[in-house]
């Protein structure tokens, strides 16, 4: 397939080894891997802060940076960004050519799960991993169903792609999918509770036993990690691309 | 603590909060003990195959009886007048108030018993009617035990859940006269019973919220775990019931459905202990229903805010919230605290505050047996005050400026790389003042030497 990659800011400025991790991983996988220029970010610190005005042209030029770009797929490795972006697109353009960039997003988990399934992993991890099951992915972008939806039908598709690494050992912390507390601009505004909340969740997960916290969102991993060191946690923070890509 | 203690103010969420969070041992037992009631929910809940079923239903029939409110309403007035019951409208608490005052009055009442309503709090009517004679006496033994700590309730299905029972034990011991440093919970339910008895057989009249009114019925619920709002209901001959119109349903079987949620989503009951139901005045008695506006018709002008008129206050989005387990239910600004509290107090928040103390985790959605969409109506709430350039924490100076950072390829690269450069060459110490309260709580992240698209540029641009 012909992939587009959506690198949202903060991975493009903070965390250029998850965005390279996604295009090397993709390319192994056999896709045309291709980087759109002019992304800079989904709008999503305005947007969440009510302030939409603020946010328009933000939004309307990473819109603009993957209109009438060729491709099957827009995949991106942040889901609470995918999950703006989408969010954004839709209420500053709704036309036809809008439309058609929104139906092509995906985040990198999903892509693997529903649009293109790994086949085989060719090398082994020898690892025990705690998943951070971050809060618009699962709620907003149905990656697993959440701890409080009730009923037969559970699924989990990150353990799904996750699952077939040899020697790889997935565990979850303690409130599995509560909020780790980073929320934006949340983590500055609510120092004290955003700095309590990540406390807890760094703690739960090194409580596991586990080598690396693993998750799909780089914000939240960016916050845990910067909880995990100050409390001098034997746990580091690492996003499912690395691992999937060590996998190949 | 004592500063916390303050219902409203002018204090922001996150000050509040910080407080509250200074005593982290407090903060850790206070989280655990609401993530236990979330726990015995999740099994609960999780014992019915047919839950989710169950919140769809709840929220259909709650939407439907809300676009049909005149309709329901009317009927349930009328059903109520001719079972005897005497039905009086408030358009806010102001007249709710002179309404329950003027019933009171006329029958000489001194002493008044109540139990669970998050109405009258919502109408501040206690100190209204004490301000005019009347002693108003809480019967639930939670909110009996705020009332006498003379505070506003810090939950809504457990308002004393703030409180550790050592706490209790010293204010009893001053106030009932209890054994100086006994804490034990059934020692000091015995005494507030006892207490609490010679107050109900004494009363005048008696005062309770409403679950649900029953249209087709002119009959009204009301759920207790102590059985209190029978006790009172029943001794004096003059009752007294408050509700928000948001609180009519059509009848029976929609009863029904949101019975089956609303315990076990609160407290994880199958059902409440007691689930009464009203249906006219006692042989020579008089039975009052009062019901209020205060603001619910206003709130149904907005499609996104009608529908937190859902609503059935089992407290569930409280108990699952993280912020609301570290904050505390004083910060809030609002007698209704928690995810629920933001979604009908924003608008009384004078701060500007509480739609910001959430993170839009979406869990309280999730949680809510008639799915109000709790998360949306957050959002929608930061998005009216920007509107009405009424932004806290200064986001109404600096958006602006972040708007136009973020647009701009060449603004964002190179202030990135400057950053990126501080971060790994200065010293932490050194950056730590100057990166606010992330890094006052948080190490700086490690900075990469250059960004993903200067990386692409060299290794993969042809
Ligand atoms: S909003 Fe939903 S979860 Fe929260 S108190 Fe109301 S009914 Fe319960």
């Amino acid at each position: 397939m012909k992939i587009a990659l959506f690198i949202p800011c903060l991975v493009n400025q903070m965390m250029p080894e998850v965005a390279i991790a996604t295009l090397t991983l993709l390319e192994k996988l056999g896709h045309e891997v291709i980087f759109p220029a002019g992304q800079t970010c989904c709008g999503q610190p305005m947007t969440n802060s009510g302030c939409f005005d603020e946010a328009k042209n933000t939004t309307l030029k990473l819109l603009n940076a993957f209109k009438g770009v060729d491709c099957d797929a827009i995949v991106c490795p942040a889901a609470s960004c995918l999950v703006a972006a989408k969010e954004n697109f839709h209420e500053f353009d709704g036309s036809q050519e809008a439309q058609e960039v929104i139906s092509k997003l995906y985040e990198l988990t999903e892509f693997l799960h529903d649009i293109a399934p790994i086949k085989t992993f060719s090398r082994p991890v020898a690892a025990k991993i705690s998943m951070q099951m971050s809060c618009h992915g699962i709620r907003m972008l149905n990656l697993a169903t959440p701890t409080e939806q009730m009923g037969k039908q559970r699924f989990n598709k990150v353990e799904a792609v996750l699952g077939n690494i040899a020697g790889l050992e997935i565990v979850y912390p303690a409130r599995i999918d509560e909020c780790c507390g980073f929320g934006g601009t949340f983590a500055v505004d609510e120092g004290a509770v955003s700095a309590k909340m990540g406390k807890d969740k760094a703690q739960a997960h090194a409580a596991t036993g586990a080598k690396y916290v693993v998750g799909f969102d780089p914000s939240c991993l960016l916050h845990l990690d910067g909880m995990i060191r100050r409390q001098k946690l034997p746990i580091a923070t690492r996003h499912i691309a690395q691992i999937i890509n060590d996998a190949l | 603590m004592s500063e916390l203690y303050t219902a409203s103010g002018s204090k922001v969420h996150a000050h509040k909060a910080d407080i509250f969070c200074r005593d982290e041992t407090r903060v850790d037992w206070h989280s655990k003990a609401l993530w236990a009631l979330r726990e015995k929910r999740d099994r609960a809940a999780g014992s019915l195959p047919e839950w989710e079923q169950l919140r769809l239903l709840g929220s259909q029939l709650k939407l439907h009886t809300l676009s049909h409110l005149a309709q329901y309403l009317e009927q349930f007035e009328q059903q109520c007048l001719s079972n005897g019951i005497k039905v009086h409208w408030a358009n806010d608490a102001q007249q709710h108030n002179e309404i329950v005052h003027g019933i009171l009055a006329k029958h000489k009442v001194k002493k008044l018993v109540k139990s669970k309503s998050m109405l009258t709090e919502e109408c501040h009517m206690n100190p209204y009617l004490e301000r005019h004679g009347i002693e108003v006496v809480d019967t639930d033994l939670g909110e009996r035990i705020i009332q006498l700590a003379n505070m506003p309730p810090s939950h809504i299905v457990v308002p004393a859940i703030h409180m550790k029972k050592e706490e209790v034990g010293e204010l009893f011991h001053q106030q009932l006269g209890t054994k100086a440093g006994e804490s034990d919970p059934l020692y000091l339910t015995r005494a507030a019973r006892a207490h609490l008895r010679e107050k109900f057989l004494t009363a005048d009249a008696a005062m309770t919220g409403v679950n649900m009114a029953i249209a087709d019925q002119g009959a009204i619920v009301v759920c207790t775990n102590e059985g209190n709002a029978d006790m009172g209901a029943n001794l004096p001959k003059l009752q007294l019931h408050s509700m928000g119109i948001d609180k009519v349903v059509p009848n029976m079987d929609s009863v029904g459905v949101l019975l089956r949620t609303l315990a076990r989503n609160a407290t994880g009951q199958p059902i409440t202990t007691y689930s009464s139901f009203y249906r006219g005045p006692q042989e020579g008695g008089e039975m009052h229903v009062i019901i209020v506006d205060n603001g619910r018709t206003e709130m149904m002008k907005d499609k996104i805010l009608a529908e937190s008129l859902k609503c059935i206050r089992c407290g569930g989005c409280l108990n699952t919230c993280p912020v609301y387990r570290r904050s505390g239910g004083y910060s809030y600004n609002y007698t209704i605290p928690g995810p629920i509290g933001i979604a009908v107090g924003a608008k009384h928040d004078d701060t500007n505050s509480i739609p910001w103390a959430c993170t839009l985790c979406g869990s309280c959605t999730y949680v809510c047996p008639t799915m109000v969409p709790l998360d949306k109506i957050i959002a929608h709430h930061r998005r009216l005050k920007a509107d009405a350039k009424r932004l806290p924490y200064g986001k109404g100076g600096y958006m602006p400026l972040v708007g136009r950072f973020m647009a701009s390829e060449t603004l964002m690269n190179t202030s990135m790389s400057a950053a990126r450069l501080a971060l790994r060459v200065l010293p932490g110490s050194l950056l730590k003042p100057f990166s606010g309260a992330w890094g006052k709580y948080r190490e700086l992240p490690v900075a990469p030497e250059s960004s993903f698209a200067s990386w692409y540029n060299k290794n993969r641009s042809r």
